[in-house]
């Protein structure tokens, strides 16, 4: 009977307690396992939110995120000189503002205004895109599916909007708009309402034409990397700000997402605490209730190496075993914790604060092997050094 | 007589104790040899089962000599030491210690894996063994399916299991009812009788009567029996 065979016999000799020892283990690793999946999960989520927009460099006024920052003035002349570089392929000069759907159902909403000859920040669902809709005297727009429920509105419906765009005005006109379509948009938070119109259209809502942009969405030329065309855009216009979606998610990770990956890294260091501290009390109290029998294999000839290995595989074992179990069980806690940490106001529903990602499990792994490791190093130590002769004495007298 | 299988010469123990040091055994000398059975007896506290442990390697001498075979064993490493208790020497306990986990043959088996015997050599072994000691048709019962006495036989079927050279036992039948241990008395004669040199340490003088050579201890000192 080898070492594995025999600690699994060891192991389970006590089912109930065997079952209550893994899971323990199971419990504390998928919490480990779900603060791995945090350390990184925002992060990776907000990188595949960027890249799926389909652009891969921003450019802003300022370091400051846009809306909050100042505009961009000069938008059409800007845009077309950035397009003419060679590493670009498209730029869409974007604003964003607010607006109120006008009527007995008055809605607050996001408007954004794109110039949208070349690519959408958005994805039609339903209907059709701005550019689509031909014939119709009324400008068209896309609005979200938020919009379209609690207004029950589909395409080819028509809403009257009175914008909240400039300080200039205090009141300005409503403009009415046809619904061309029902789109998604990628940074939307769950409970979100927004609208996006054409360039002119949004310049007519907001009473003037005022060729800003909050921002410029750049997509790079195929064959190009980010940073050369970001390099090439800090060239021509060294006034402005340009980040590609990889200089975005590291001030991201500097700035907004810190407090996640402190917290989970904290959070992780306690539970792989708890996770030693466990399988250790455990191993501990397994050897101590068994120091005789220790003993008496000793005696019988079993050597050290033996007996160490014996208790590293039973460590292996619940670890092991805990471990595996951990993975669905922490999936599961994550989905759920997840769905509650989205409920935040603000957050886009695209994005996911537990993300799985394959060096997510092998971490998970390592450290748990470590920490069974760790674990077993003193109980190990105790069994190993034992002394044969006055413990079994002790064990008679006793 | 034939050369001994094992000799001590001198044997001393002291335990370190916070009241002062306290001296188990004191300058023990004698051999047994191959075709022995010995029985140590004496009151308790008297040594005997320090002696038992010292012959066995499971605990070192303060002072003094063990030779095993001729080899002094007290001053060979660990590993080497739990080699020739795997192999050469045979330990029975007081209280068994049978693994509850594992079945009768399995405590049977067990050291003879550790000792690197083939798996048909192992089975062989094994089912000889447990015929040997009568437990055939308790193979497959774990120790708690066992009485005392099966428990006990099945410990001397493992002690046996690599073909030691010295049997050790250390109270084999203070566990038991006067009958059983009579059985288990029986039995140890038995395994004398096929060849195998015994030490058994015991307050029964029943059991004692039973060795062909007998010492006594006293204060950690043989008083009687022991070879000039």
């Amino acid at each position: 009977m080898n070492s594995f065979h025999f600690a699994w016999r060891s192991l389970f000799r006590q089912p109930v307690r065997a079952a209550l020892a893994i899971a323990g283990v199971a419990a504390i690793g998928a919490l480990l396992f779900d603060m791995l999946l945090l350390s990184q999960g925002m992060l990776i989520s907000f990188r595949d939110l960027l890249d799926d927009g389909g652009f891969d460099i921003r450019i802003l006024a300022t370091p400051s995120t846009p809306i909050s920052g100042p505009r961009m003035a000069d938008a059409a002349a800007t845009a077309a000189a950035v397009e003419a570089l060679p590493e670009v392929d498209a730029v869409v000069p974007m604003r964003i503002g607010q607006a109120r759907i006008v009527g007995p159902d008055s809605v607050n909403l996001s408007l954004i205004g794109a110039v949208t000859s070349r690519r959408d920040a958005w994805t039609v669902v339903e209907g059709v895109d701005l550019d689509d809709l031909i014939g119709n005297d009324d400008p068209p727009m896309v609005i979200n599916r938020n919009i379209a429920e609690e207004l029950t509105l589909a395409p080819g419906g028509t809403v009257t909007i009175r914008s909240e765009c400039t300080e200039r005005y205090s009141v300005l006109p409503t403009v009415d708009f046809v619904v061309s379509g029902i789109a998604e948009f990628p940074f939307d938070p769950v409970t979100q309402m927004t609208a996006a119109v054409a360039m002119p259209d949004f310049d007519r809502a907001c009473g003037s034409v005022m060729d800003e942009a909050d921002v410029f969405l750049v997509a790079t030329r195929a064959g190009e990397y980010p940073e050369m065309a970001v390099a090439a855009i800090q060239r021509l216009r060294p006034d402005l700000h340009a980040y590609s979606n990889d200089q975005l998610v590291d001030r991201f990770q500097q700035v907004g997402f810190s407090y996640f990956r402190q917290i989970s890294t904290v959070l992780a260091t306690i539970t792989l605490f708890f996770a030693f501290l466990l399988i250790s009390v455990l191993l501990t109290v397994s050897v101590n209730q068994r120091f005789a029998e220790i003993a008496a294999l000793r005696a019988l000839g079993f050597s050290r190496r033996r007996i160490a290995g014996d208790l590293l595989w039973e460590s292996i074992l619940m670890v092991g075993t805990g471990g595996l179990l951990a993975l669905p069980l922490g999936l599961v806690l994550a989905i759920w914790l997840d769905r509650i940490l989205k409920a935040m106001p603000g957050i886009p529903s695209d994005l996911h604060f537990f993300v799985l990602y394959p060096a997510a499990v092998i971490l998970h792994v390592a450290l748990l092997a470590a920490a069974g490791a760790l674990a077993a190093a003193y109980p190990v130590f105790l069994a190993s050094k034992l002394p044969m002769a006055s413990t079994l004495r002790n064990e008679v007298v006793g | 007589m034939s050369a001994a299988v094992i000799e001590a010469t001198g044997l001393t123990k002291t335990f370190p104790m916070p009241a002062g040091p306290v001296t188990a055994l004191r300058n023990v000398s004698f051999s047994v040899s191959p075709d022995e059975y010995v029985a140590v007896s004496g009151p308790s506290g008297c040594g005997k089962s320090t002696l038992l442990h010292l012959l066995g390697s499971v605990d070192t001498a303060t002072s003094g000599t063990l030779l095993f075979d001729g080899r002094d064993i007290s001053t060979l490493p660990d590993a080497e030491r739990s080699r020739i208790r795997l192999t050469q020497i045979g330990f029975v306990f007081q209280r068994f210690y049978l693994l509850p986990m594992l079945t009768a043959w399995e405590n049977v088996e067990l050291p003879q894996g550790e000792a690197g015997v083939s798996k048909p050599e192992r089975r062989a072994r094994t089912a000889e063994l447990l015929d040997y000691v009568g437990l055939s048709q308790r193979a497959q019962h774990r120790p708690s399916q066992l009485s005392g006495g099966e428990m006990q036989r099945v410990a001397i079927a493992r002690a046996l299991a690599n073909s030691p050279r010295l049997l050790l036992a250390d109270e084999p039948t203070g566990e038991l009812d006067q009958s059983t241990g009579e059985q288990i008395a029986e039995l140890l004669d038995r395994v004398h009788a096929d060849g195998n040199a015994i030490v058994v340490v015991t307050h029964d003088p029943a059991i004692a009567a039973r060795a062909k050579r007998q010492l006594k201890m006293r204060d950690g000192e043989i008083v009687a029996g022991a070879p000039a």
